[in-house]
This record gives C-alpha cells, structure tokens and sequence, in this order.
C-alpha cells in the first residue's frame, strides 16, 4: 500500500434484511493516521509481557511453614549429621531455624513472599506506542492471516462497518452480520477450538481454552452491541475509547482481527 | 515495499501461523506458498506481488496477488485457468507473468512441471488396484465363525429341505420318478421299512423292484404274495398312467437337474404315495431313463 495521502476505506453496509439500515449505501471513511503508524513488535512486546504481569494475584508460602518445631543439633560424638533434629521423637524433622530444605518437612529453600514485585510500571508514552503500533498492524491482511485469524472472506482491510450495527440487539442477528461481512469463519474457528487445557490449569481454574476470534470496536457509549456480540465464542467487544494492549495483541503478536464501526474509525 | 519488508520482520522474527519448524528446516503451511518453505522470497503474506499454482479437482489454476488489492483479502487472488497440454501451460504462464520477477516465474514454471508429472503418475496408480492392507480384528473373526457353526446347526438344514420338498410332493409338484441314486432311495426306503409297519405298499415295491434291477431287500417275499392282488389293481391303472408318467419324469428331469436334493423327495415320495403299483411300472420306466441320464 503506497498510499502516502489518507486513502479511502469504504463501509460495508448492513443487509436491509436486518432491521432498516443499509440506507446508506457504501460511504466511504479516510483511514486514520493511526493505521499508518509505524508497527514495532518488539515494543509491543515489551509493553505487552509488562502490562499482563499487572493483573497477577499474589501467592506464598506460609510464613510458620517449617518452623514449627523446636528442634537443637545433637551436635558431634554421636555418629550422626548435625541438622538439628526434633527433640523428643528423635525423627528427622526440620528444627527452628533449621535449613531444611533438604529435610522432609521443613521449610523450603527461600520461601515465596508476598512483598514480591508482582506489578510493573511502564511509560505512558510506550503503552500509547504499543497500543498504536498494535492497530496499525491490525489493518495490515498479511499480519492478521500470520496471528492465525481467518479472513479470506473478508471484503476489505480495515473492516468497518455501518453505525446501525450499533443498536443491534439479539445475539442471532449479530451471527448474521458476521456472515455477511465474511467474519464469521473466524468465529467459527474460535469456537471449533474449544478443547480442555492440558496440564495443571485445569485445576486451577482455568480448565477451557479456544482461540480469539474477532474483536468488534465500538464508538459510541453505551451502545447495545456489547451485549449482542458477547456471547458468541471467541468475540470481544471494546470502546475506542479504551482499547486493550492484551486485547489488541494478544500473546504479544501483533495483528487481531478487528472489525471497527463507522463511529469508531471516525474517533482513532 | 514499505509493508513489506516491516510484514516480513514481524511474521519471521515474531509469529507466523503458517511457519512449521521441523529439523530439516522452516516450511510454509499456507496454501498459497508456491514452494512451501518459509522464505523471504516465497512467503505469500510478506510479497505483495505473487503467483502461485494452485491444483483442483485436476485442473491447474495460476493465482496472481497484485499490491493494489492488498487491501481487500476478499479479491485478493486472481485465478486463470491452465490448459492440459504441458507447453501451451507454459505459454500461459509467461504471458500473465511477463514484467514479473524472475524468481515468481521460474518457481511458477517448476511448480507446473512437478504438478503435471505428479497428475500423470497418479492417474496412472488410480488405474492400477493397489493392495489395501487391511487390519484383521481377530476377535471379530473368530467370534464370527462360532455364530456361523451355531446357526447352521441351529438351522437344521436338512430337516428344513426334506420338510419342503414333503410339502412338494404332497402338492403334487414332481412326477413318480423317485429313485435317481439308489444309495439314497434305499436309505430312505430302509428308514420307512423300521418306522412304517403299517405300510404294505414299501414291501410290495421292493420285490418288485427285485424283480426288475435286483434291488437288495428281499424280505417281504411273504408279504409279496398276500399283497399281490392290490399290486394286479394297481397295475391297470398304471398302464394308464403310463405315458402320463413318461412326461412327468422329462419334467422331473428338468427338476432334477436343478436340485440334488430332488433324490430325496422322490424318496419321500415313495414314502407317502400309495400308488404302489405305478411305483412298479415307473420303476421300469425309470431304469431305462436313469440309465440314459447316467452318461450324463
């Protein structure tokens, strides 16, 4: 694309079928500067591995763990090791203050604490670059069909569409502007995807996982979309006016597969 | 080119979908790759200009991306049909892909000459029956043959076929030819001769038949004689019946011919009917035709 001025992006417009939109025909939209901006993974990435350790909860060990014995070394002379043992029983448990990590029952090797520093800051400048890099990219076909989304059906790049999706109301419909604007194999994708996770996760409250499928931008507030496009698997809704890194480029790879309404394009 | 080159560090540095590492290299998953490795030159999402040839159902299909529909994945690929024939292929190719790199065009002409030699060899493997190997599910099997044995014993044949052809015999399906294969009717007469004591008619046939071929039972001599005048009735009526039989036995021939077990129901015919004395004029009938049909 050797467009140097603001090219043209035209509007699909919404089937008559649903309510009574596509009135206006196809309009046509400039492409935002945004979209022109210069795409910088490894900013991105950085930003991106920074902002999602935000969201992490805290664990540790107990404090006690290990500890709670009172246990002295029987010291040298009687043909055993010197870790302080268990007064008492005798057993090999870990003592006060012992280092017993390499007993059975003591505590462990540095135990975890919560004073850990589980957040991260990072520069506004570089999270608004992240977040413009990360749009950017998702207007580029080459680099979403690289995310793995499926969007050869799509009619054009950056997507948008008509203000009437806005006041869509019923999940049904909503599928069937998917179909029509070609989005819907990604759709399907994601929720053909749906499998258990393999490994400890499951048990750990994060049994399913799937692929993401489109993320729809919405313009104005309040807009009765969100609830329609949320149930379908693999969708996310956002406002422009707060757009996600972890949602523009998830895992850190640039490229999701967005569909912006007019509103929304017109804010960028 | 700006795109480009900026595609082609994000996809290979960062994330490609379609990028399969394997330990002889990095190949290309997507469909449109024309020589499926993972390339700068030949990946099909970092070179706004690119030629594939795709194959379906076939026929071989020349796919051509160009920048300035980069934007509309939709349209993105134009098709132009090959034709059959090897250099007219060619031509075609050099004609769409003119101005174009040569890379695209030399790749593009090698795809069409792999693709051509591999449609040939398959045609011709689709014409020869390849083996199949087939899993042999032993249990399934054995399991099988134990249900076969169970129900053929279980079905008793025999008893089911002697049952039919009684039922013939008592429509009066077959002619008075009974005696084809003189091991199975004198097996049959034997069993009547131990079950059927009542039965004077099987006595008189076997001394007649004594009479005319030199059959083996000859016990019923005595009862021959107390039996004679019924077989002189019987007789007269025979006589009459006499060509009547003749045409029922071409037509038990025919019968015959069709089922073995034709033997039998004569035998069991005997059994039932009581017209001895036809039985007696057939028997010398039948000797002549059985004789015939033995040169069979």
């Amino acid at each position: 694309m050797a467009a140097a001025a603001r090219p043209l992006v035209s509007v699909q417009p919404l089937p008559a079928s649903l309510n009574d939109m596509a009135t206006d025909h196809v309009t046509t939209v400039a492409l935002p500067d945004v979209m022109k901006a210069s795409i910088r993974p490894d900013i991105v990435n950085f930003v991106h591995s920074n902002i999602s350790k935000n969201s992490r909860q805290p664990y540790a060990v107990s404090k006690k763990a290990g500890h709670q014995t009172s246990a002295e070394s029987w010291g040298t002379g009687r043909a055993v090791s010197r870790i302080p043992r268990v007064s008492g029983g005798g057993t090999h448990r870990a003592g006060q203050g012992a280092f017993g990590n390499m007993c059975r029952g003591g505590r462990m090797f540095a135990p975890t604490k919560t004073w850990r520093r589980w957040h991260r800051k990072v520069n506004v400048n570089q999270k608004r670059y992240a977040v413009v890099s990360a749009i950017a990219a998702s207007s580029i076909p080459s680099l979403v069909m690289a995310r793995g989304h499926r969007v050869e059906s799509v009619p054009e790049m950056p997507l948008v569409i008509s203000d009437s999706a806005e006041s869509i109301e019923k999940t049904s419909t909503a599928i069937k502007v998917l179909k029509e604007i070609g989005a819907y194999p990604d759709a399907e994708k994601a929720k053909d995807s749906q499998a258990i996770r393999p490994g400890k996760g499951k048990m750990r409250n994060r049994r399913y996982i799937s692929r993401k499928g489109p993320l729809i931008v919405y313009g104005t507030e309040g807009a009765k979309l969100v609830k329609a496009f949320r149930n379908i698997p693999g969708v996310e809704v956002a406002n422009v006016e707060r757009l996600n890194l972890l949602k523009l480029a998830p895992g850190g790879h640039l490229g999701r597969f967005v569909i912006w309404t007019k509103s929304a394009i017109e804010k960028t | 080119m700006q795109h480009d080159e900026v595609i082609w560090q994000v996809i290979r540095h960062n994330h490609c979908s379609f990028m399969a590492k394997i330990t002889t290299g990095n190949f290309c998953r997507n469909p449109y790759n024309i020589t499926g490795v993972c390339n700068r030159s030949s990946c099909p999402l970092a070179n706004s200009r690119y030629a594939t040839i795709r194959d379906h159902d076939g026929v071989f299909y020349l796919y051509m991306k160009t920048i300035e529909r980069a934007h509309k994945p939709n349209e993105l690929w134009e098709r132009v049909k090959l034709p059959r024939n090897y250099e007219k292929a060619l031509e075609i190719i050099d004609k769409h892909l003119m101005y174009w790199p040569k890379f695209l065009v030399h790749k593009a002409k090698q795809r069409l000459t792999k693709m051509t030699q591999m449609r040939i060899r398959m045609r011709k493997l689709a014409l020869k029956t390849r083996e199949k190997i087939m899993t042999t599910p032993r249990k399934e099997i054995k399991r099988e043959s134990r249900r076969e044995k169970k129900a053929e014993t279980a079905a008793e044949l025999d008893k089911s076929i002697e049952k039919e052809l009684l039922e013939r015999l008592n429509g009066g399906l077959y002619g008075d030819i009974h005696n084809i294969l003189p091991t199975h009717f004198n097996k049959i007469l034997d069993e009547n001769e131990l079950h059927a004591v009542s039965e004077d008619e099987e006595y008189e046939e076997e001394p007649e038949i004594e009479y005319v071929q030199g059959y083996d039972d000859l016990e019923e001599e005595d009862d021959i004689e107390d039996f004679g005048g019924f077989a002189i009735d019987e007789s007269l009526k025979n006589n009459d019946d006499a060509p009547e039989d003749e045409e029922d036995m071409d037509s038990v021939r025919v019968k015959r011919r069709s089922e073995s077990a034709h033997q039998k129901m004569e035998e069991d015919e005997r059994r039932k009917s009581k017209k001895k004395a036809k039985v007696l004029v057939e028997v010398e009938h039948e000797d002549a035709s059985e004789r015939q049909r033995a040169t069979f």
